[in-house]
Parts: C-alpha cells; structure tokens; sequence
C-alpha cells in the first residue's frame, strides 16, 4: 500500500481545492463497470451532467449540437458516441477491448450512457482511462466504481491521473 | 432427586435452544474494548459543560460575540473596482480577557502571493481559455485581494496589524475584557475579479454591451468567530470552505452608478429617494400581492438604462438586524420582482433580480420558488425572521448569503431551455434560499462541518421541492412528482459502496473529504431521511428537528448540539446511528440468509433423545413436551405437512388440562413453523424491515427495531408462526434503508434484472 497509497490520500485531500469556489456546481461522472460472468460481458453505464457533456461538445465540433431537447439530432448524438469513445479507453487483461454503444437515456439533468464489452470469460485486471471532460473543465473527476461478482472497487480519475489498473490476482 | 431431574432438563432445554454455543475452543482470544456499535458515544462527544447542555440546548452560561457594522461602499463600474471605509464595534460577551482581534480577508486567496493556487496539483491542459492562458502564463496575473490603506482605532490612532494570508491580526491599545466592545476602523480597496471566466463566488459577469453584472460577497474585512470550542477561529480560507463569521447589526451605504439596480442584504432606509413613482406604485402592489410577482423593474426598463452608462451616482442605504454576513449585487440591466409571501404571522417580501438572458425562466418562477422554499423551511423549522429573502441570476454561480443568494440556470439566446436547465435552477433557488436558516440563522460552522449547513440544507430541501411540485404542478409536468435526485437513500448508495479508500466519515473537515457532494450533501441528507420515514417516524423526528432549529436560531450549534437534541426531545437513543451514519464509513447490508420450516410434533426428536440417553434419563422422566422437527430432518416424516396442531396429543392434553372450554375457540391455530435468519454483512445496524407474502397472496410488514442487533451483529434469528404458508420474503421493499447489496435481500433468492440489462431489454423494444 506504502507509497501509492500515499499518494493517492494527497491527491485526494488536495482535490476539492480544483473545484474553485462555485460551491454547488460539481465536475463529476460516475462510471459503473460490471462484470457479468455469465453473461462473458462487462457492462458498463456513464452518467454525466447533460449540460456538462454538450458544453464539451458545443465547444469541440459544433455551437448548435444539443441534447435532451426538441433540437437534438441524430448527428449530435452520433457526436456524443464518438467523443465517449474517444475519452473512455479500456483494456481488459491488458488487451485493448472495443465498446459497444447500446443506447443512452437522460434522467432529468443526467445523460445516462450504455455500452457492453463482449467475449470477457475471466477478468484478471482491467485498466481503465476516462478523460470525458477533462477537456473542458480541468476539475473534471470521473469516478469508476467496478463491481465484480464478489468484489467492489473504485477509481477517481482525473487530469492528474485519467487512468487506473485495478488487479484481481 | 425430583429437583435435580428437572434441573438437568432446564440445562437440556437451554442447551437446545443455545444450539450448543459453548464448543470448545483451541486458543483464547485476546480481550477487546467495547466495540458494540450500540456503545454510547461519550468517548466522540465532548463533555457537557456550561456553555453548551447534555440536553443538546445552550447552556446557562452560553455566550456569543457580537460584530456590528457601519459601512460606506463605493463601486467604480470603470475601473472595476470596489472601495470601503467600515467600523466594526465588536463586543466581547465571552468570560475571557482577549489580547487581539482576527479579522478574515477572504479577498486574499486571489491576491498574487495567495498560497491557494500552491496547493492545487496541475498537469498540462490539452486547451485552455485564452484569458486565463494570458495569466497564467503571459502576465503577472489578476491582481486580486485586499489593499489595506490604515485600521485606526476609535480615537483616530493607527492599530498595530498583521496580515497571515487570508486573516488579520489586530492589536488593540488594551486588552479586551470580558462585556467591553471596542470600535475601530479599516479603509480598503480591491480589484473586482470575472467570476464566469475566472471563478469564485464574487465579482461580475460581462455582457456584450459592455454591461456588467455584480455579484458582492465576502467583500469586506470580516471579524473572525471566537468561541468556547476553538477559541479564536483559526481556520484560513483556500477557495472553496465557507464560512464562521459573528452575528451582528449593519449599517451599509452603497454607492453605485445612478442606472444601477441593487439588492442586498437588509431593509432599504430610503427607498423615496431612490425609487421611480412608477417603482413605489409597483412595490406597494407587490406587498400586497400572495399569489404571483409584480414587475418592479421591467425588462424594457433595464435595456433602456443599458445604453448610457451613466457617471452619476446613487446611494443604496441598508440597514440589517442580526446577520452574519453582508452581499449584494447591482447592474443596470437588472429586471427585478417581488411578491409577498406569508410565514407564520410574519410578511417577507421573496425578490428576484435577474438579467434578460434569465427569461423566460427567471420571470415565470424565481420569485415563486423563493415564496414557496420559505414557507417550506419555515414550516420545518420557524418562522422566516428576516424581511426579505432575495435569488439573483448569476452565470454558473449557487451561492448563499444572508436574505440574498446566486443562482444559476440559463436558458440559450432564443429562450429555450431544457428540463435540465430548467431543474438545475429550481433546485438551486429552493437549496441557497433554504441556506437563510442553515447556516445563516442556525449558525453552524461551515468551514469545519460542510454536512452541519449542506446536509440539513439538502434534506429539507427535498420536502421543499416535494411541496413546490404540488403547489404547481404545471412547473414540474408532465411529471406528477417532483424528481429528487440527491438526499434519498436510493441515490447513495453508489457513493457508500465505493471503495472504502476513498471515502471519509460524514464527520471529516469539508476540504478534507474525497466527495464532497456526497460526503457534505448526500450521505447526511439521506441519513436524516431514514430517521425521519423509517427510524424514528415523522412526528418524533419533526418536533426534534424543530426543536433544535429554535434552541440555535441565531446561535452557533456544534454537532452535538443537534446530536444530543433529537435523542433528547424525541427519548430516542440515537447513539448507533450517528456512530454508524456520520461517525464511519460503514454500510447498510441486512438480507435473508436461510429460511427453514418446522413442523410440530408430541414426538421426541433425536437432538433430545441424545441429550437424554447422555444423562441416563428416559422420556417418562420429563414433563409433556412438544417438539419442533425441521424439514428435511432425519425425524421428518412426509404426514407432518398435513398434521395440524390438534394431532400433536401432548398439546392436546395440555390445552384440555389447563384451558377453559370457551377460551380454547379463541386461540389461535399456527399450522406453518418458519426459522428466519436474517444476516447483517453491513457494519451500521438498521430497522429489519420484512415483508412477508403469503400462498393467498396477501402480505404482512414487520418491522424489528435496530436493536434487534444488540448483541448479535452478524446474524438473528426470528421464529413466524403462521396458518398460511408463506412464499416470499423481501427486506426493505421500498429500498428505504441504503441497502448497498439487495441481492441478498429476497427469499427465495430471486435475481432483480440490474440497471444495464433493463436498459438493454427497452432498447431492443
């Protein structure tokens, strides 16, 4: 635990100074990971702020792409799918493994996003890097939280640190 | 011989029951403290003294500080720069002799030598605004904080001071002692920074026009907070922890361009002199108007006033009774309304200011979120003792101060806006208009306890939006409640099942917290919810919280002071709790482990039959026995199922020996025997909350105070008699507990499609 462990405390005891003075407003994600034995898939749902997500998108591709709203197209969701997969990056037992988009909700001010890793018959690491809007706010943090069939664990990613190996072994 | 005989048959029976606990064990275990998380908290509370009761209420010696202000503030909108000239007459009602005064200077953390921006890591950003590229790397950087041009005590004489970063240290000619006030003076100035695109909870927003929108807090030397906990408060400001200030009285004079529209904190005094007629018709109507905003200042107004940027000046005379900060915000192309909202016996006017890029929104329901938080608030806590309670639109802001708070929620240039945009602004009006009672009135200190102003803030202001959905429920169609996100129990459980490295207890210093939504805000907002709904039940838990709202109504409260008055006013002891809720990071977790059914039988089981034979005893050495037979059991035998309590010829004998004819009609006939264990893998004891369905269909909650886990913390057993046999069992069937695992919780094991597969199920149609 020594050093790492160390490091990450003053990482973390550091971390809400980023967050500037605006008190109520928070630059996080929270990611769910879950490995489904069974299944030989890895399920995995993203949940942004929508503001914050078309924010970064407006600025990156586009003033007029919005989301959750009558003026959403097709094209802005298309834009949502590529930049997601541009800044979630994952490898599992050190092999990189492509996502696939199954969809995305919006929860009132939370934009929901589903994707499944396929073929995973065991899982003895994972690495995980998750930019998604380090972009755009430099205090952006995006939390993992990966759940195993006996065993819960969490990451908090940033631009410091946007990737993170967890080891099952 | 008689009595030992039935001596060894109550050993035998006990033994039984006991299910033989006492097996031998290879080595001793070493001894331990008390670790039953039932264990009083005397070793994290401070001991009741004088100043502060066992009960949770002040006590006969409590004291508070005093900090009143005469103000002269001037705004220079050309140069961005805002000047003071303030006296403070601080009292000392403490029984200690004081050797200096520590003043805050929150302005400070953006001066150039500010240690804030030394303790935040950074890496290399991919892009970067182009004007804060330009200072951090091109220039010398804003120059921010307070210019200190003298302090001068009453008599005109220059005070000896130290600056130590964001605080001041002010010596005084004598000592300070106990119900003396000394009054003295500061002359300052600073530069106004952009909050929109340098951050921070003051300063202005620019327009295109060249306009500016000011937001202004944390402006002015403030007295620190001394007390009987820290003494002086000595806690410096880095940026985001909020505030310990004293309460006092105000006196502030604002002078700001003449086409300026300004709020703030306090009562105009001459509002003749500054209001149009046209404005004192409009406000006469908005004191009488219950239902719905008055115009003040109309849109077209503001963008008239918008062109001139006129070089007069004007003067906004305030004065405030009994707060603890002051704020204000001022802009010419400020609309503004007003309505009159009843709490109690008391009339408050609710306020909004806003700029155009506010509307369509801000004018539909601003004002009316205001009204509708304050008589929420109030009806769980007092009545709303200040005049006015004002939400000022600022870009990107969620900021409270007294009677005035900073809201975001935008809608685009063409007016539309989305449902996120539109309850992001709702729930941030209801949570900074609800921060006039935590902290503002209820005084708590922010910068040690975030939970103490942001967790009661958040808790109640889930009953707050609840009550603004049903008083319009055309605001939040087509929803038919109003969706809470945060506070509930449900929301977090992702957070408290984390990894256990990366959470703090609810008791941790707010900047020292890895979460600090869900450590200030969720964590302690849901836990006062399960208090509420499901441990202590709404009446017990209302009367307390209302209590202790009134006991610290401008005081200052620590946690124990709320801690010890909902134990104290409700005869609930809630020691478990807050030690497992707010002083660990412990887990609700409680499920079904294993069911098992009995049947009953006159029959002697071979558990018995063995312990008998070992004491050289016979069957007609004991008195009548029944005799319970688990299913599956070597003694199990199929005709049980079908038996009914009258085959049990032990029983039957009995009830005919000893029970009047008429009385045995009315006993009840259990024809199911069921062993319940329920397991309990989370470390915070909870409420068993069991619902239990039966073959008709029918189902029946019981639910097994917390207690039931006194001395058994991993597992209980629980023994049903039923004439239905019952075929399911479920724990927490509302998810009203932070259950952080539900897999364990139904019985027989039933497995719930997860989050993603339903999606997954929806999307193929």
């Amino acid at each position: 635990m020594g050093v790492q462990y160390f490091k990450i405390a003053i990482f973390l005891l550091i971390f809400p100074l980023l967050i500037s003075s605006t008190t109520h407003k928070f630059y996080v994600s929270t990611t769910s990971v879950e490995f489904v034995k069974e299944k030989e898939v890895i399920q995995i749902i993203t949940k942004i702020f929508t503001e914050d997500i078309e924010q970064a998108l407006q600025a990156r591709y586009s003033p007029s792409v919005s989301l959750d709203s009558k003026k959403e197209t097709e094209a802005d969701v298309a834009l949502l799918k590529k930049y997601l997969l541009q800044k979630i990056k994952i490898k599992v037992n050190g092999n990189p493994v492509n996502l696939n988009y199954i969809g995305k909700e919006y929860d009132v001010d939370i934009a929901k996003i589903y994707f499944e890793i396929e073929n995973i018959s065991e899982l003895q690491s994972i690495e995980i890097e998750n930019k998604v809007l380090i972009d755009m706010f430099s205090e952006q943090q995006n939390i993992i939280h990966l759940k195993m069939p006996d065993n819960r664990m969490s990451l908090i990613l940033d631009k410091a640190n946007p990737k993170g190996v967890l080891n099952f072994e | 011989m008689k009595i030992v005989k039935h001596l060894s048959l109550v050993i035998i029976l006990l033994v039984a029951s006991m299910g033989y606990s006492q097996e031998e064990k290879e080595a001793r275990e070493p001894g331990h403290y008390n670790n039953n998380p039932f264990q009083q908290l005397y070793e994290e509370f401070s001991t009741p003294n004088q100043y502060r009761s066992a009960s949770g209420a002040p006590g006969p010696q409590y004291y508070q500080q005093q900090a009143d202000y005469v103000m002269d503030i001037v705004l220079d909108d050309k140069n961005k720069t805002l000047s003071g000239f303030e006296t403070i007459t601080y009292t000392n009602n403490s029984p200690d002799v004081l050797e200096y005064l520590w003043i805050q200077l929150d302005q400070n953390m953006r001066s150039r030598d500010s240690k804030t921006p030394l303790i935040q890591s950074s890496g290399a950003s991919p892009m970067d605004m182009a004007g804060s590229f330009v200072n951090k790397y091109m220039g010398e950087g804003f120059d921010g904080g307070f210019k200190i041009e003298q302090v001068k005590g009453a008599n005109g004489n220059n005070l000896d001071y130290t600056i130590n970063r964001t605080m001041m240290r002010v010596e005084m000619p004598e000592n300070l002692e106990p119900e003396e006030k000394f009054t003295f003076s500061i002359k300052w100035w600073y530069n106004i920074n952009d909050h929109v695109n340098g951050r921070g909870r003051s300063g202005y927003e620019e327009f295109e026009d060249g306009n500016r929108a000011y937001i202004i807090a944390q402006f002015f030397p403030r007295m620190a907070v001394y007390n009987d906990v820290e003494g002086w408060q000595n806690s410096q400001f880095w940026g985001r922890d909020e505030f310990a200030l004293a309460f006092g009285d105000y006196e502030v004079n604002i002078t700001v361009p003449a086409d300026h529209i300004l709020d703030g904190t306090g009562e105009l005094q001459n509002r003749k002199e500054i209001y149009s007629k046209e404005m004192m018709k409009r406000y006469n109507e908005a004191k009488k108007s219950y239902d719905k905003p008055v115009i003040i200042v109309t849109q077209e107004e503001a963008d008239a006033a918008s062109v001139n940027f006129d070089t007069n000046t004007k003067t906004w005379k305030f004065k405030a009774k009994n707060v603890r900060d002051y704020a204000f915000a001022t802009s010419r192309r400020f609309i503004w309304d007003m309505m009159a909202v009843k709490t109690g016996n008391s009339d408050v006017m609710a306020v909004s200011l806003y700029p155009k890029e506010g509307n369509p929104l801000w004018e539909d329901w601003s004002t009316r979120l205001v009204a509708s938080t304050l008589i929420s608030y109030s009806r769980m806590t007092f009545d709303y003792p200040y005049p006015k309670a004002i939400s000022v639109h600022a870009k990107n802001q969620g900021m409270e101060y007294p009677m005035i708070c900073w809201n975001y929620g935008r809608p685009d240039e063409e007016g539309n806006y989305s449902e996120r945009t539109k309850y992001g602004m709702f729930g941030v009006i209801i949570h900074e208009i609800g921060h006039n009672y935590f902290p503002m009135i209820i005084n708590s200190d922010e910068r040690q306890w975030t939970w103490m102003d942001e967790g009661l803030t958040t808790f109640v202001q889930n009953i707050a939006m609840t009550d603004f959905g049903e008083m319009y429920p055309n605001a939040i169609a087509p929803n038919k409640k109003y969706p809470l996100r945060r506070g509930t129990p449900n929301s977090v459980v992702g957070y408290m099942s984390g990894d256990q490295s990366t959470i703090a207890p609810i008791m941790t210093k707010g900047l020292n917290t890895f979460n600090f939504g869900s450590n200030g805000y969720g964590k302690p907002a849901a836990g006062l919810k399960i208090l509420r709904e499901t441990i202590m039940g709404r009446d017990l838990f209302d009367y307390s919280f209302k209590v202790y709202a009134n006991r610290w109504m401008f005081k200052h409260p620590s946690p124990e002071d709320f801690f010890r008055t909902m134990e104290d006013a409700s005869a609930t002891d809630l020691d478990w709790f807050w030690r497992g809720w707010f002083y660990t990071t412990n887990v609700v977790d409680i499920g079904v482990k294993e069911v098992k059914t009995y049947y009953v039988t006159s029959k002697m089981n071979q558990q018995i039959k063995n312990m008998m034979a070992a004491r050289g005893m016979t069957e007609s050495d004991l008195p009548p026995l029944v005799y319970l037979v688990e299913e599956g059991s070597d003694d199990f035998e199929e005709s049980m199922r079908t038996a009914t309590l009258d085959d049990v010829s032990t029983l039957q004998e009995y009830i005919m020996d000893n029970i009047d004819p008429e009385d045995r009609a009315k006993l009840k006939k259990p024809s199911f025997f069921y062993e319940v264990t329920f397991e309990k893998p989370g470390g915070i004891p909870m409420p068993i909350i069991a619902e239990y369905t039966y073959s008709d269909g029918s189902t029946e909650r019981i639910t097994y105070p917390a207690q039931i886990w006194k001395t058994s913390n991993e597992s209980v057993g629980k023994v049903i008699a039923s004439d239905k046999e019952i075929t399911k069992i479920v724990v927490d069937p509302d998810e009203e507990t932070a259950d952080i695992d539900t897999s364990n919780n139904t019985w027989p094991k039933r497995k719930k499609l997860g989050e993603f597969d339903s999606f997954k199920e929806k999307v193929k149609g």
